[in-house]
């Protein structure tokens, strides 16, 4: 198999297939639930089979003539750093899912949206032209808002709703910004737009119009009041929205767009740092006076994806190769933070923190993972989060903006605060509710392995670091 | 010959209405074959006309180009499915029988108004199809029916009378009324206070015709309480053919793009889109709260037309096929609803996609067709329309449109959160799937919505930027 043809395949084996989901389910629901694994599974492996040729320095391209330009996807380092990571995450979910989504009913549905969730995902980070990328997006928009609203009683469908108004509303000036970046580089491919735009800075109104819709989708103040909301959906919904895979989606962008393609305006180096900064120390503060279990690990998010965003936007070498580590690491992590708050949602049938304790009693695997992520989260060597935190920060110090890396090191503090509080809470102490035993040996599987995942990155940090470096030195154009 | 689309609608009628018993049974498939034929037909000379239309004058009616050929495509369409929702829920068979006479003179009506390259004619076929339809909508004889009839036919004489004065002051001015002769008549006086007046007199007419904003005080009225299958004909192809199509061809053809004729589709179009938008989120009542939609979709038209540019006229009449298709479904939908639970208003409903999975999933498609997600059709049409009014300078209304499609969605999840999406109601638990009638013409839309907006990129340079080369 030709090297593009896997890329292709990567993305629409999960786009496709998904729409088999609920005839199979009809049929038999094992199976159904079999193949939704093995769709993610399949993005899996071809992303798992393109390390070898994109870490040599090729740039696998797939070009598709149509009237709006020619080339629709391609796949470079950063582009299969994404992809493993989501689809690792995903597959994950997937498979907790089965355990945690059985008890529910429209389980069809569920894992059509998902698996197409992931799907366009995958096509959206190997997009190489501005309206694939935006066709990507609105899949992910519109997969998400159903998800959200999955239990159906009015209150939840009303968030679902708000969540995929404030996204649409982004999404929608982004548009307009994509329109303004056609008028001025002539083209919506990506190369031909680098092409155009070397030694001419995009204009402000355009960069500020996409960011919209880049903050919109990362939920970054202040556009960020949905994803806590968001938090009614199932729990493996919301990690894999709002820790793994949808949050990133802005992100991503950010590195797409901004980073590799379009040189910005000096003035942005400092707003969109600026931007993070706020962000990250005020969802910290909102965190840590939250009450509700998944609210709490959502605002944890919004401060997370802070870092991320200050370490693209800084620039330099090791900051920025720190912002792709940090999407990995902050995956894995938050992910397994809120699969553990899934588990103990489920059991006890209570997401408010002052309400629950002693859990590590009689839940302990769940109670250590999550312990695991918290570090990892909070930044604790030897995790994986502790390296990308240090990257991040270090890389950052080296730049003009000293307050700014002040006040992310404030929000680290903040962290470690809020999340041991949450774990000290919910299971330490005495018992507040009826004890119940662990979840489901897929859900426990699921959370221990994403704790091992943790671990592992942190202490086998030579891969994942080299595989960033080498993006970033790709992305700098310092390597082929 | 392009003729026989309006010969064979009128002779259908005359022969039906022998007297003859077995006749009255062959009406509706008499009805389908035509719309089949005319769909074939329309498709068949599409790629010609779009590799550069040989335009044909032999006989009154030969003048065919791309916009023409996707008219008769959309008509064709249209008319199909709406027979099928005859069927499905117009109750005794001969109100059936007559209805179907009605639709047939709709359809002759339409054809001839796309085909005609005359102001008289287009006057004639105007009338054809709007008297066809003022009957079509109180066809049931309930109060409301008669009601919206009613309103639309005094707005409807107000502005053919406009219409009408008009080319008695355009005859009198340039000695004939084909379109060639008067647009020359027009160029050589173009500022003549004169002329303005008949323009002026004329344009206004097709507005009301086409229900844009603020003229549009019959429209609500007329979709909402006419039958079900009346309102999708006339929703999805009826006003946008008496009105809206007759404005993009007079305009281009005849009037021309001054500066004071781009101003007024600007202003008309954006208070439309976003007024439109606005009524729409406070309605309760589903056909309503389409009928505004509907109101809103020719905003977007008028926006696309008057930058005057290739690539916007061709974003407008590519969304006006779109809005025939998607308010077509979503007026087939509504229909279903109400047949299966007896009522539109959407306070009493809930939950019921998981009753009517095909209802629901085929609306859930045309309504983020109409608010402009991709990959459905409608984001192409949209996304064109606001990079033609970005393109052409148009900044402020480029914005607007773009921000009224975030209007769109919410009128629209607004819906689906108090009618598909949900808990199922109380009173909803028996709901089940309406029968094939509707359903069928549901996926067959949902199918051309999807696959003209997945096939898009690859038709984009065959066949709609040539829609512009008239």
């Amino acid at each position: 198999m030709s090297l593009d043809t896997i890329m292709l395949l990567v993305v629409v084996v999960p786009v496709f297939g998904s729409l088999l989901l609920p005839l199979v389910g009809k049929v038999c629901k094992s199976t159904r639930n079999g193949l939704a694994l093995l769709l993610v599974l399949v993005s899996l492996a071809g992303s798992l089979m393109l390390i070898g040729p994109v870490m040599s320095g090729k740039v696998i391209t797939l070009t598709f003539p149509t009237g709006f330009g020619q080339m629709m996807l391609m796949a470079d380092r950063l582009a299969v750093f994404m992809a493993l990571v989501s689809s690792l995450v995903g597959a994950i979910i997937v498979f907790y899912s089965w355990g945690y989504i059985s008890h529910y009913e429209n389980q069809n549905e569920y894992y059509l949206l998902v698996v197409l969730f992931l799907g366009a995902m995958m096509g959206l980070v190997f997009a190489a032209n501005l309206l694939i990328l935006y066709i990507f997006w609105e899949i992910t928009a519109i997969a998400s808002w159903r998800l959200i609203g999955f239990f159906r009683s009015p209150a939840i469908v009303l968030r679902a709703d708000k969540s995929f108004l404030v996204t649409f509303f982004g999404a929608t000036m982004m548009l307009l910004g994509f329109i303004m970046v056609r008028e001025q580089a002539g083209s919506w491919d990506l190369p031909a737009i680098k092409a155009a735009l070397v030694g001419h800075p995009l204009s402000s109104a355009a960069v500020a119009l996409i960011l919209l819709g880049i903050l919109s989708k990362s939920a970054t103040l202040p556009l960020q009041t949905w994803l806590p909301d968001a938090g009614v959906a199932p729990s493996p919904v919301t990690a894999l929205l709002h820790a793994a895979v949808l949050v990133k989606i802005g992100v991503y962008a950010y590195a797409r767009l901004f980073v590799v393609n379009m040189p910005l305006p000096e003035i942005w180096q400092t707003i969109v740092p600026a931007i993070a900064g706020v962000s990250a120390l005020v969802a910290a503060g909102a965190a840590l006076l939250e009450t509700d279990l998944k609210r709490l690990i959502a605002f944890s998010t919004i401060s997370q994806i802070g870092f991320i965003f200050l370490g693209l936007s800084i620039g330099g070498e090791l900051a920025l190769a720190g912002g792709l580590l940090y999407i990995l690491m902050h995956g894995v992590a938050k992910g397994g933070l809120f699969l553990c708050a899934g588990i103990v949602e489920q059991n006890t049938h209570c997401k408010d923190i002052t309400k629950l304790g002693g859990l590590i009693k009689t839940m302990p695997v769940t109670a250590i993972a999550f312990l695991i992520c918290t570090f990892s989260v909070i930044g604790i060597p030897p995790l994986g989060g502790f390296f990308s935190k240090y990257m991040v920060i270090a890389g950052a110090a080296k730049g003009p903006h000293l307050w700014i890396v002040l006040s992310f090191v404030g929000t680290a503090f903040l962290t470690i605060i809020y999340l041991m509080r949450v774990f000290v809470m919910v299971f330490m102490g005495e018992p507040k509710t009826e004890l119940k035993s662990e979840g489901s040996p897929v859900m426990v599987w699921s959370v221990a392995l994403l704790a091992l995942l943790s671990i592992a990155g942190g202490l086998l940090i030579y891969y994942p670091s080299f595989f960033a470096t080498e993006a970033t030195r790709q992305i700098l154009g310092l390597i082929p | 010959m392009p003729s026989l689309l309006v010969i064979l609608p009128l002779l259908a009628v005359l022969l039906l209405n022998l007297p003859l018993n077995f006749l009255r049974r062959l009406a509706l498939p008499a009805a389908l074959l035509l719309a089949l034929y005319q769909a074939a037909f329309a498709l068949g000379v599409l790629p010609a006309c779009c590799a550069g239309c040989p335009t044909q004058e032999r006989w009154f009616l030969n003048a065919l180009d791309p916009l023409t050929s996707v008219l008769l495509l959309a008509i064709a369409i249209v008319a199909f499915v709406s027979v099928f929702v005859l069927r499905a829920t117009a109750g005794e068979e001969r109100r059936e029988f007559n209805m179907l006479n009605l639709v047939f003179l709709a359809v002759a009506g339409m054809n001839g108004l796309v085909l005609v390259r005359d102001l008289f004619s287009l006057y004639v076929f105007l009338e054809l199809a709007s008297i066809a339809s003022f009957i079509l909508i109180a066809a049931h004889r309930e109060m409301g029916g008669l009601e919206g009839a009613f309103k639309y036919l005094v707005m409807s004489a107000l502005a053919t009378m406009m219409m009408l004065a008009s080319i008695a002051l355009l005859l009198a001015l340039s000695g004939s009324t084909s379109f060639g002769a008067v647009a020359e008549a027009l160029q050589a006086h173009a500022r003549h206070g004169y002329v303005l007046t008949a323009l002026g007199l004329f344009l206004g007419g097709l507005l009301i015709k086409s229900g844009v904003m603020p003229f549009h005080g019959w429209l609500p009225d007329a979709y909402s309480a006419a039958p079900a299958a009346v309102s999708t004909l006339l929703a999805g192809i009826v006003t946008k053919v008496t009105g809206v199509y007759a404005l993009i061809r007079l305009v281009l053809d005849v009037f021309g793009f001054t500066p004071a004729t781009q101003q007024l589709l600007l202003i008309f179009g954006a208070i439309s889109v976003v007024a439109g938008a606005l009524a729409a989120l406070g309605q309760s009542d589903m056909k309503r709260m389409l009928a505004y939609s509907s109101i809103s979709q020719v905003g977007y038209i008028l926006l696309g037309l008057a930058t005057g540019t290739g690539l916007g006229i061709a974003a407008a009449v590519f969304h006006l096929f779109n809005h025939a298709i998607f308010k077509t479904l979503l007026f087939v939908n509504a229909a279903a609803v109400e047949k299966q639970t007896g009522t539109r208003d959407m306070n009493q409903l809930g939950g019921l996609a998981q009753k009517m999975p095909i209802t629901g999933v085929t609306s859930l498609l045309a309504m983020f067709s109409t608010a402009g997600v991709p990959p459905l059709a409608g984001f192409w049409s949209k996304l064109l329309i606001i990079a033609a009014l970005w393109l052409s300078g148009f900044h402020g209304y480029a914005l607007l449109g773009i921000g009224a499609s975030l209007l769109t969605l919410a009128y629209f999840l607004s819906l689906q959160r108090r009618v598909f999406f949900g808990l199922v109601r109380a009173g909803c638990e028996n709901v089940r799937e309406a029968g094939w009638a509707l359903t069928l013409p549901s996926l067959l839309l949902a199918a051309i919505l999807v696959g003209v907006g997945l096939a898009l990129p690859w038709l984009i340079g065959t066949f709609l930027l040539p829609v512009k080369g008239f």
